[in-house]
């Protein structure tokens, strides 16, 4: 069932019904009940995925939970600093040993079911090099939102265990959490702790909540319906049959591109914070205006934020601050070589980071230089800080200058497109080929004459994509100024109306639909 | 407290911190600032800032810096 779908928005007010109607208690009930159902029309043979590691996480925290509360029940009792140190680390080294269980289960099976095909194929072409036999290949079932709820897992795992807050003990509850129905597909990466308290004691109905959640699930629908899905044939087309073309039509493809990523992510995302909105449960945050970002960092600050948020906590963090960084920071302290040690720092984690960030978003080899591709980003960033402060200084540039930022976001939005074209091609080989024909000439034949509108998109399409590329360009410009939403709350009764019929009529009127339509798609999905 | 507050003056000079009680949350120190930060302090108050204190919470201030600190140490 798509988020997209009619079946989906009927799904969703009917659950919304029984959920207002039985009542605070029960309504954990419902959602748990809403969960299962929505999850087995997607595949009953992804359920026991799920319950693993279900199973797995919620098993570890109560166990963790179990060990730090008799731990404490033994400090109590105890008098000598050097006893109280011996009891804690004896706590924790038993508390590792649970998480690192309940790792390898969740973390397990993400790797086997997204990674083996991937896996067996690369050997199979090292076994050819070296002249041995192939191993059979076999395609392993990926269940739906595997790579979300195994990270919201692994991040309630990781707060039990450096004790952020205490273990679950009503399964329920964190049933509810992890199965969640508008965040299991394709997030955001919500946190147990800023979820639970959200829906533990049952939700009052509210109108604010019920309006604005069904705007910003319209909104959405926009986004997806007019922008996303009438870009797609065009940027479909180019980068599958990239041999065909050269010059300047990569770069409105790619360009195109971006608008339909962050327009089906975001809209996607919207679709499901509106909807949860609407049930009393504010999701994670996922976009804040990305294209207006001043640099690569600030963009990925802008960006799949609860994934980017999950990284900085549970990879980069024990990353900056494990042993062996300090180890080798302390070695260049010691050298009195300061600048190296801040450059290393800031890079290693940046790039262990950005390649577990790629290999998280597929298994390819496409991906893994989409991610290295971000981190060259970050590491000449950081390399260049200091010269690029300088330069700024010297050639007396005012920051806050509206043409400068201008520069920035344009700068920024162009290196994201490069990247993107590993991301969007079909694999690394057809990346380095889009590339290469992208500068083999300016193919001025391909989008002259009318050419342009020969491949998915029609002039009319052309006309509709742009105006609503335009207006999605507005509207985040006035989110960046103001808190748009509530702003158009205090409008009168009138333009409010005029708003929201618009934005329906042009769902209704310029969404995409129709033969060859595909609206079971959502690109984050796939990840 | 005087040693915390003169760390970083120094290291974040245009930083007011008698005014700014949000540092993360308001975006004037980032994540790698917190890595930095952190070697400094271990450094200067000879303690090891373990995974249960690098959280927002723990670095918004330098009053929320030095809470940690003193449990730390």
């Amino acid at each position: 069932m798509s988020y997209q779908s009619f079946e989906f928005l009927l799904f969703s007010a009917g659950i919304l019904l029984l959920y207002y109607i039985v009542g605070r208690k029960g309504q954990k009930w419902v959602l748990l009940l809403a969960n299962l159902v929505f999850y087995a029309l997607a595949g009953t043979e992804y359920l026991p995925f799920l319950l693993v590691t279900l199973l797995a996480s919620y098993g570890a925290g109560r166990w963790m939970g179990k060990i730090y509360e008799e731990a404490d029940a033994e400090l109590a009792s105890c008098q000598t600093p050097a006893e109280k140190k011996q009891i804690k680390a004896n706590a924790k080294a038993r508390a590792k040993k649970v998480m690192l269980l309940a790792l390898l289960i969740s973390v397990g099976l993400l790797a086997v079911c997204k990674y083996t095909g991937f896996i067996l194929q690369n050997v199979n072409i090292l076994l050819a090099w070296l002249g041995f036999e192939q191993i059979g290949l076999f395609k392993m079932i990926l269940p739906l939102g595997i790579s979300y709820y195994t990270f919201m897992a692994v991040g309630y795992v990781l707060d039990i265990y450096w004790k952020r807050y205490g273990a679950e003990k009503n399964f329920v509850l964190y049933a509810v959490f992890l199965s969640y129905f508008p965040h299991i597909v394709q997030g955001p990466i919500d946190r147990y702790n800023k979820f639970k308290p959200q829906m533990a004691e049952g939700v009052k109905l509210s109108y604010k909540n019920i309006t604005f959640g069904a705007q910003l699930a319209l909104w959405g629908f926009f986004k997806k319906m007019v922008i996303a899905d009438r870009l797609a044939p065009f940027v479909s087309n180019i980068f599958s049959q990239y041999d065909n073309y050269t010059g300047i039509i990569f770069v409105i493809a790619v360009v195109f591109y971006a608008f339909q990523l962050y327009a089906d992510f975001s809209g996607c995302v919207d679709i499901v914070s509106g909807i949860s909105q609407m049930f009393g449960i504010k999701l994670a945050q996922n976009f804040n205006h990305p294209f207006f970002a001043k640099n690569i960092p600030d963009f990925w600050r802008r960006w799949h934020m609860s994934l980017m948020e999950w990284f900085k906590d549970y990879i980069f963090y024990p990353v900056s601050t494990s042993n062996l960084v300090k180890k080798v920071r302390k070695r260049f302290r010691d050298k009195e070589q300061k600048k190296r040690e801040e450059l290393f720092a800031s890079c290693f984690p940046a790039l262990i980071v950005w390649i577990i960030t790629g290999i998280w978003h597929g298994a390819a080899w496409k991906y893994v230089a989409w991610g290295l591709y971000n981190a060259l980003l970050i590491i000449l960033g950081n390399i260049f800080a200091d010269f690029n402060k300088n330069a700024v200084q010297k050639l007396k540039i005012d920051e806050e200058n509206f043409s400068w930022r201008l520069w920035q976001m344009l700068r920024t939005f162009a290196l994201c497109c490069v990247g993107r074209i590993f991301s969007r091609a079909d694999d690394l080989a057809a990346a380095f080929g889009i590339f290469k024909n992208m500068f083999s000439g300016l193919g001025m034949k391909y989008v002259a004459g009318g050419q342009l509108y020969r491949y998915g998109m029609g002039k009319m399409d052309f006309l509709v994509a742009l105006t609503a590329m335009g207006i999605l360009w507005a509207v985040d410009m006035l989110q960046e100024k103001m808190p748009l939403r509530e702003t158009i709350a205090k409008q009168n009764l009138v333009f409010r109306w005029v708003l929201i019929y618009g934005c329906l009529f042009a769902v209704i009127i310029f969404g995409v639909y129709g033969p060859g339509y595909d609206a079971s798609s959502f690109i984050y999905g796939q990840f | 407290m005087e040693q915390l507050r003169e760390i970083m003056t120094s290291k974040f000079p245009s930083i007011d911190f008698e005014k700014e009680k949000n540092l993360i949350d308001d975006g004037l120190i980032t994540s790698i600032d917190v890595v930095g930060i952190i070697t400094e302090l271990e450094d200067a108050f000879g303690i090891s800032v373990t995974m249960e204190y690098i959280q927002p919470m723990y670095f918004q201030s330098l009053e929320s810096m030095w809470e940690m600190i003193e449990e730390l140490a």
